[in-house]
C-alpha cells in the first residue's frame, strides 16, 4: 500500500466543509499542478478583481498589496463633527484618554475581514479597511492580500496609516480587531504595530443605548434602525472566509467585491453610528416619546460614576415611554442612586413602585424589608413584606421574566431565613415588651 | 520529603517505630483474620517486608545561590540525595535528563533545584512545567509557593489551565517565572496563542515533563508532537529549551523521554532517597473448583481485605482497574460501612468522570481524615495530595509495574510504616504476577512505547502547527514526506501554499478538535433524565458524565446499566450522531457487560519471518473492524449471568497496525488433537498471549485488541472470512487445513507502536505465555491462563501448550 492510500484512509484528512462548487471545480483543474510543487505567484482570480474594484497595487520594501480607495460625500454618509467632540459625550466615552481624542480629524475607523472569528495565530485579517474624515466626507481604503504571503506589506502599510491618525474607532475592536491586528504584527518578528493613542469602541455604548429596543445590536442591525438606512442586498458575514479561501484556490474573485462594498458599508456605518453615539450622549432628546435611549445615557452615567448626570437621565426616561421591563430597572437604579446619597423617601417610592414577582421587585421587597427592619424598626410591617413576597415566589415560576431557577432558590431560602428571625424578635418582643432587643440581638446586622 | 531526609537520623525515628510497630501488627492482626478460613500459604502467596533503607547524601553544589540553599536549608534540606546531586549537575551543564525516581525520593527538587537557581542568577528566565493532569499541577503549587515565600517572593510561580480566570492570565504570562500546566493546555490554550506568550517563548530555557512514564500510548504519541510545536514555537522567539524529566521505574526512560522530546537524554537511575518500611502482601483469592480453576471473586475478596483494615481504623485506599469495579466495590463498602446519624459518609469514589468540585471535596476529606476510606480509579495513582493512608487495597493487579508501585506508594507515602494488598484477579496477569514475585520485586522489565509518527495524529498536529505558524519546505516534523504531506493536505482543504509556505485556510480552530487523550476526540456525555427526585423544582436534565468514544458502546450502549457514584442508571437511548447518551436512575441487582465481535484483515506486511513451528511472525497494516452485538446482565455478588440482549450499534472500521503469529499447516497436521480441540487451543494460546504481552507493552489490556483469522491468499486482497471465535464462529464450517492468523493489534487508529515491539519480543512473549500457563494449577485451563474452561474447551490447555512446544523449540 503506498502513502497516498495510507493518507486516503486518515480521518484527519477528511474535508472539514465542502467548498463552492466553482471552487471545487478550479480546485480539481489546478490541483494537477500543484502536487508538482508549482504555486502561482497569485491566484487566477487576482487581476479581474482589480480591475473590478479599479483598485491599485501598494508596494513598499515588504512587496505588494491590493488598496481601493473611494470618497463618500456626506450626502451618502453622515455629518462629519465640526470642530472638536464634545467634552460631555467624550467623557463618557474614553475617561482620560489623551488629547488628540477630541480632534475628529485624528480618528482612524478601522474595520477587519478575516478568515475566522476564533482568534488565534492562524486567523488572517486579508481585508483592512480604514476611513477618515476628509473634505467634508467620508475617505475609505481598504487594503487586501491578494495572497496570504502579502500580509506582511499590508500590515506595514497599515502601521504607516495608523502612525498619521492615532484616535482608532472601531466597533468591537477592543476586543476583536485590534488583538488580532496585535498577533499579526508580533508573528512579523520585523514590523512594529503604530500603538493607537487612544481607543474608542463604539460597541458597549451602542449596546447600552439600543439593546433593549432592537435586540440585537449587530452594525447593520443599527445602521438600519438607528441611522436609517438601508444597504440593500449584503452578503451573510458567515460566508466571508470561504469565499476567501475559494477565491485562493483558484475561485471566482465576484464574491470578493461584495465583502469590499459590505467593509465599506461597515466602516460608513461605524462613522455614522460614531457621530450619532457622540450626540447623544451629549444631549440626549428629551422632547421624544421614547426613553430607551435617555436610558442607556443614564446607565452609561452611572458606570462612568456621574452620578448627578445619571439621576437626572433616569429621571427624565421615566418621564417618557418606557417598555414595563425597562421601566423597572430604571426605577431600580434610580433608587440604588437615591439611597446612595441619602434621598431616602425618593428610594422608598421607587421601590414600592416597582413590587412583584420580576427580579426587581423582589429585590425592592428585600430593600424594604431591611429598610423596615432596621431603620425603622417595625418588623411587624417587614414581616408583612417579606410574607408578601413568599406569595410571589410560591407562584407560577415567571421564566419570562429571566429569573433563574438558582436566583428564586436564593431569594426563597433568604426571605425565609428573614421571616423566622423577625418572627422571633416579634414574639421576644411581645413577651419582653420589646426595646431590649436590639441591643441583644446583632444577627440581623451580621446576616445582611 | 523534607521530614524524612533528616528526621530518620533523629528523634523522629523512635517516633516512626511506635507508629510502624502498631500499623504492622494491625495489619497482620488482619490478615490473619482474612485467612483464618483458608490454608494462608495458598491465599498470601507473598508477604514481603521491605526494610527502612537509608538515604545517600552528597553535598549542595557550590554554584547553588546562597540565597536559594540558605531557603532550603530553612526547610530542612541541607544536603542532597546522590539522584538529586547528579540531577543538579546534569541541569547545570545544560544537558537533557531523566531522573527515575520511586514515590516519595524528593523528585520535585530535582527541577525546582537548577530552575530556581537560573530564575535567581537572571529574572528573564522562564520555566514550562508539565504535569499529566491538572490536579497534579495544583498540587506542586504548593511547594514552589513556600519556596518563593522563603526567597521573599524572588519569583513568580502560577499555574496556567482551564480553570485559570481570564482576567489572571495576562498577569500569569507577563510576570510567571515558573508556569505548571498540562499538555493539553499547552496545546489548546498556549501554543494557539503563543504571540500573547512572547515574553515566556523568547526566554523559555527549562521545560519540565513529570510522570514522563504516563506519557506513553496514545498520550505519549500526541505529547510528542505537541513538543514538535513546541520546538517551532521555540525557535521561532530564538529559544532551545532544556528538558528536565521524571519518571516512575520503567526499563526504557531514556529511550521514552528521546522519543518524546526528539533530543538525546541522559539518564539518572541511581536512588538515593531513604524509604520507609513497608509490607507488601500478594493475596490470591482462594481456589472453589480446582478442575475449573474457579476462585472466589476477586472484588469480594478486595472488599473483605479492606472491611477488614477499615474496621482496625485503617485509612484505606482500594484501587480498581475500571470505572464499573470502582462502582460495584464503592457499593459494596458503602453497604458495609454505612455513616452513623448525621454523619457525612465515610466511604467516597473518586474516578475520571466525577466533576472537579466534587473532586476537590473527596481530597480535602482524605487529608483531614473524614473519610475512612476512598474506593479510586487510576485518577488517585499519580502524586494528588491526600496525605498520607495507611492502607492502599488493590483490586487487581494495576496492569503494570510502575503503577502497582505508585498506588502502593499512596499509603506511608511520607512516612511510617504502611501496607499494601494486591489482590489478584483470576486474569492470568494477576496470576502470572503473584506467582512470579521476582518478576515484580526484580529489576523492571517495563517498557513504555510511542508512536509519533502515527499518521492520524501526527496529521491532526500538523494542523495545529499550521495554524499556529505558516510551514516552511525544509521544515521537519516527524519522519514524514512534510512538503508531499502538506500538498496532500492543500487538496483536502486545510492549507494553502502561498510565498512557498503553507498556511492555514480554515475557520475551525483545529487544535479545539484534536483531544490528546484519544487518537480521535469523540465523546459521549451522559445525561441523567430521571429529574424530579432529588430537588423539589428543577426535573430539568443535567449531565453526570462523559466517556469516551472508545468505551461509549461497551459502557453507554443502550439498555446497559451505568454506574456512577454508586448510583445506578439504565441507558435509555444512544445518540450516535449527537454523542449523547440519555440516562435514567434505577436500582437494579445486576450490571452489564458488551460482547463485541471482531474481524481483522492484513493491508501491508511490514516485517515478516519465518519461524519455528514451522510457523510466521510478522507485523504491519491491519483494517480492524469491531461491533458491539449484544451484552450480559450479570447479577451482583454471584457474577451470575442472569440474561442477554442483542444490539445494533454501527460497525467501527479502523485502519491500525498489528502483530500476527501464522500457525503453519505442518504444525496443525501434526497435533494429535481433533479439529474442535485445535481450535479452543489456538483461542485459549491467543488468550494467555495477550496478557503477558500488555505486561511486556505496560498497556492496558484495552489497548490490545485481539482476533483469530484465517490466513488470506495475499494481503489487501478480499477473502471470506473464517470467522470462529468461541462466541459467534461455527467450528463445523471450519476447513479442515487453514492457517490461522494469530492477531495482536493496537486498539487505536493509526497504531501507537506496539507492534514492531512485539515482533521483537516475540522469542520472549512465547517463553513468558509458556511460564504462565505452565505455572498454572488448574487441570484444564482457566481464566488465569488459557480462558475458562468449558463443555466444548476440554482440551485448551493441552492444545495451546502442544502448540507452544513446537513455536518455542
Amino acid at each position: 500500500m503506498n502513502v497516498r492510500d495510507r493518507f486516503a484512509s486518515l480521518a484527519a484528512l477528511r474535508p472539514a466543509r465542502k467548498a463552492g462548487v466553482a471552487a471545487e471545480s478550479a480546485v480539481a483543474e489546478t490541483a494537477a499542478i500543484r502536487v508538482r510543487g508549482f504555486s502561482p505567484a497569485l491566484p487566477d482570480g487576482a487581476e479581474r478583481l482589480a480591475e473590478m474594484l479599479q483598485a491599485k497595487a501598494l508596494s513598499n520594501s515588504f512587496g505588494e498589496h491590493l488598496s481601493v480607495r473611494k470618497w463618500f460625500s456626506e450626502a451618502i454618509g453622515c455629518e462629519p463633527p465640526e470642530g472638536s467632540v464634545n467634552a460631555d459625550a467624550l467623557r463618557l466615552l474614553a475617561p482620560g484618554a489623551c488629547a488628540e481624542v477630541s480632534d475628529p480629524r485624528q480618528w482612524l475607523f478601522l474595520d477587519t475581514e478575516t478568515t475566522g472569528l476564533m482568534g488565534g495565530t492562524g486567523t488572517y485579517p486579508f481585508m483592512v479597511g480604514i476611513a477618515w474624515w476628509d473634505a467634508g466626507g467620508l475617505e475609505v481604503e481598504q487594503f487586501f492580500m491578494r495572497e496570504l504571503s502579502e500580509e506582511h506589506a499590508l500590515l506595514l502599510t497599515l502601521a504607516e496609516r495608523m502612525t498619521e491618525r492615532p484616535v482608532l474607532v472601531t466597533f468591537n475592536g477592543k476586543s476583536f480587531d485590534w488583538p488580532l491586528l496585535e498577533t499579526r504584527y508580533r508573528m512579523t518578528r520585523k514590523i512594529r504595530a503604530a500603538a493607537p493613542r487612544a481607543h474608542l469602541d463604539f460597541l458597549h455604548p451602542a449596546r447600552n443605548l439600543w439593546r433593549v429596543h432592537l435586540g440585537s445590536v449587530r452594525l447593520a442591525e443599527l445602521e438600519k434602525h438607528v441611522l436609517g438606512w438601508n444597504r440593500g442586498a449584503d452578503l451573510i458575514s458567515e460566508m466571508i472566509p470561504q469565499f476567501y479561501f475559494d477565491y485562493l484556490r483558484g475561485g471566482p474573485p465576484e464574491p470578493l467585491v461584495q465583502i469590499f462594498l459590505h467593509n465599506q458599508m461597515d466602516l460608513r456605518a461605524l462613522a455614522g453610528l460614531a457621530s450619532r453615539i457622540v450626540a447623544v450622549l451629549a444631549d440626549p432628546r428629551t422632547d421624544g416619546a421614547d426613553g430607551l435611549e435617555l436610558y442607556g445615557v443614564s446607565r452609561i452615567c452611572e458606570r462612568r460614576g456621574e452620578t448627578a448626570r445619571a439621576k437626572k437621565h433616569y429621571a427624565q426616561s421615566l418621564e417618557a415611554v418606557l417598555p414595563a421591563e425597562t421601566d423597572r430597572a430604571a426605577r431600580r437604579s434610580l433608587a440604588r442612586l437615591a439611597k446612595r446619597e441619602g434621598d431616602l423617601p425618593l428610594a422608598l417610592k421607587l421601590w414600592e413602585s416597582i413590587l412583584g414577582g420580576s427580579r426587581e421587585g423582589l429585590e425592592a421587597y428585600r430593600h424594604l424589608a431591611i429598610h423596615y427592619e432596621r431603620q425603622v424598626r417595625e418588623p411587624q410591617r417587614a414581616a408583612v413584606l417579606v410574607r408578601r413576597a413568599l406569595a410571589e415566589l410560591r407562584r407560577p415560576p415567571n421564566r419570562s421574566a429571566g429569573l433563574s431557577a438558582a436566583l428564586l432558590r436564593r431569594y426563597r431560602s433568604d426571605f425565609e431565613r428573614r421571616l423566622q428571625r423577625l418572627e422571633r424578635r416579634m414574639l421576644i418582643a411581645r413577651r419582653t415588651g420589646g426595646t431590649l432587643l436590639d441591643a441583644i440581638n446583632p444577627e440581623s446586622r451580621a446576616r445582611d | 520529603m523534607a521530614a524524612s531526609q533528616h528526621g530518620l537520623a533523629g528523634g523522629l525515628t523512635r517516633g516512626l517505630a511506635v507508629r510502624a510497630s502498631t500499623t504492622l501488627e494491625t495489619v497482620q492482626e488482619a490478615l490473619g483474620a482474612l485467612v483464618a478460613r483458608y490454608r494462608a500459604d495458598e491465599v498470601l502467596t507473598v508477604v514481603r517486608h521491605i526494610p527502612a533503607r537509608e538515604a545517600q547524601f552528597r553535598a549542595m553544589p557550590t554554584w547553588v545561590r546562597p540565597e536559594l540553599a540558605a531557603a532550603y536549608h530553612a526547610k530542612g534540606i541541607e544536603k542532597l540525595y546522590t539522584h538529586q546531586a547528579a540531577a543538579a549537575e546534569l541541569a547545570h551543564a545544560g544537558k537533557n535528563f531523566v531522573v527515575v525516581t520511586p514515590t516519595a525520593s524528593g523528585k520535585t527538587l530535582c527541577y525546582n533545584l537548577p530552575v530556581l537557581n537560573a530564575v535567581l542568577k537572571d529574572a528573564d528566565t522562564r520555566a514550562l512545567y508539565l504535569f499529566p493532569t491538572k490536579a497534579l499541577a495544583q498540587d506542586q503549587l504548593a511547594e514552589l509557593h513556600d519556596l518563593a515565600k522563603r526567597l521573599d517572593d524572588g519569583f513568580g510561580v502560577f499555574t496556567y489551565d482551564g480553570d485559570t480566570p481570564s482576567d489572571a492570565r495576562r498577569a500569569i504570562r507577563e510576570h510567571g517565572h515558573v508556569i505548571l500546566t498540562n499538555p493539553d493546555m499547552l496545546h489548546t490554550g498556549i501554543l494557539p496563542h503563543h504571540t500573547k506568550w512572547t515574553r515566556v517563548f523568547e526566554n523559555l530555557r527549562y521545560i519540565v515533563l513529570d510522570e514522563l512514564h504516563t506519557y506513553r500510548g496514545v498520550f505519549g504519541s500526541h505529547l510528542a508532537n505537541v513538543l514538535r510545536r513546541l520546538a517551532r514555537i521555540a525557535e521561532f522567539y530564538g529559544s532551545k529549551p532544556q528538558f528536565i524529566c521524571c519518571s516512575a521505574t520503567i526499563a526504557n526512560p531514556g529511550e521514552l523521554a528521546a522519543q518524546l522530546i526528539a533530543e538525546p537524554v541522559q539518564v539518572v537511575e541511581e536512588n538515593g532517597a531513604p524509604a520507609a518500611e513497608k509490607l507488601f502482601v500478594f493475596y490470591n483469592p482462594p481456589m472453589v473448583n480446582r478442575n475449573l480453576g474457579i476462585r472466589r471473586s476477586y472484588l469480594n475478596e478486595a472488599t473483605r481485605v479492606a472491611k477488614e483494615l477499615l474496621a482496625r481504623k485503617l485509612q484505606t485506599i482500594v484501587f480498581a482497574n475500571s470505572r464499573l469495579h470502582t462502582e460495584v466495590l464503592l457499593t459494596y463498602l458503602q453497604q458495609a460501612n454505612r455513616p452513623g446519624p448525621g454523619e457525612a459518609e465515610p466511604i467516597r469514589g473518586y474516578r475520571g468522570g466525577y466533576l472537579p468540585g466534587e473532586r476537590r471535596e473527596i481530597e480535602r476529606g482524605l487529608r483531614d481524615g473524614r473519610i475512612r476510606g476512598v474506593v479510586a480509579t487510576s485518577a488517585l495513582e499519580l502524586g494528588i495530595d491526600i496525605g498520607s493512608l495507611d492502607a492502599s487495597v488493590m483490586a487487581g493487579y494495576a496492569g503494570s509495574i510502575a503503577s502497582t508501585w505508585q498506588r502502593a506508594g499512596r499509603a506511608g507515602r511520607r512516612s511510617g510504616t504502611s501496607c499494601a494488598v494486591m489482590v489478584a484477579s483470576s486474569a492470568p496477569l494477576d496470576q502470572f504476577i503473584v506467582q512470579h514475585p521476582d518478576y515484580f520485586f526484580g529489576r523492571s522489565p517495563e517498557h513504555a512505547y510511542v508512536q509519533p509518527d502515527n499518521l492520524e495524529i501526527l496529521v491532526n498536529h500538523l494542523k495545529c502547527a499550521a495554524f499556529e505558524l505558516p510551514l516552511r519546505p525544509e521544515e521537519r516534523f516527524g519522519a514524514v514526506d512534510l512538503p508531499g504531506l502538506c500538498e496532500r493536505m492543500s487538496e483536502a482543504g486545510f492549507l494553502h501554499r502561498s510565498g512557498g509556505n503553507w498556511h492555514w485556510v480554515q475557520e475551525a480552530y483545529p487544535a479545539d478538535t484534536v483531544s490528546l487523550r484519544s487518537v480521535t476526540s469523540d465523546n459521549f456525555v451522559i445525561i441523567d433524565t430521571t429529574g424530579g427526585t432529588n430537588g423539589d423544582e428543577d426535573g430539568e436534565p443535567e449531565v453526570i458524565g462523559e466517556v469516551d468514544f472508545s468505551s461509549a458502546l461497551t459502557t453507554v450502549h443502550p439498555k446497559a446499566i451505568y454506574l456512577h457514584q454508586g448510583q445506578q442508571y439504565h441507558v435509555e437511548r444512544l445518540d450516535f450522531e449527537q454523542r449523547k447518551a440519555y440516562v435514567k436512575s434505577v436500582n437494579v441487582d445486576y450490571y452489564t457487560d458488551a460482547i463485541r465481535y471482531t474481524q481483522v484483515r492484513v493491508l501491508e506486511i511490514a516485517e515478516e519471518e519465518q519461524v519455528a513451528g514451522p510457523a510466521v511472525r510478522a507485523h504491519g497494516d491491519a483494517l480492524v473492524r469491531s461491533q458491539v452485538v449484544g451484552f450480559k446482565k450479570i447479577k451482583f455478588f454471584t457474577n451470575e449471568n442472569i440474561g442477554a440482549g442483542k444490539l445494533e450499534l454501527p460497525e467501527n472500521e479502523m485502519h491500525t497496525t498489528a502483530f500476527w503469529i501464522t500457525l503453519g499447516r505442518k504444525l496443525l497436521a501434526e497435533l494429535p488433537y481433533a479439529l474442535s480441540d485445535r481450535q479452543n487451543g489456538i483461542l485459549g494460546l491467543l488468550y494467555a498471549m495477550a496478557s503477558m504481552a500488555t505486561l511486556l507493552l505496560m498497556c492496558d489490556a484495552r489497548d490490545l485488541g485481539t482476533a483469530v483469522g484465517e490466513r488470506p491468499a495475499r494481503p489487501g486482497v478480499e477473502t471470506e472470512w473464517q470467522e470462529f471465535s468461541a462466541t459467534l464462529g461455527d467450528p463445523a464450517q471450519m476447513k479442515e487445513s487453514f492457517e490461522p492468523n494469530l492477531y495482536l493489534y493496537d486498539a487505536y487508529p493509526g497504531g501507537i507502536g506496539f507492534s514492531e515491539p512485539l515482533f521483537r519480543v516475540h522469542d520472549i512473549l512465547l517463553q513468558r505465555t509458556r511460564e504462565l500457563i505452565v505455572g498454572c494449577p488448574c487441570e484444564r485451563g482457566c481464566p488465569s491462563c488459557v480462558g475458562p474452561a468449558g463443555e466444548k474447551c476440554e482440551k485448551a490447555k493441552e492444545v495451546a501448550l502442544a502448540i507452544l512446544e513446537r513455536l518455542c523449540a
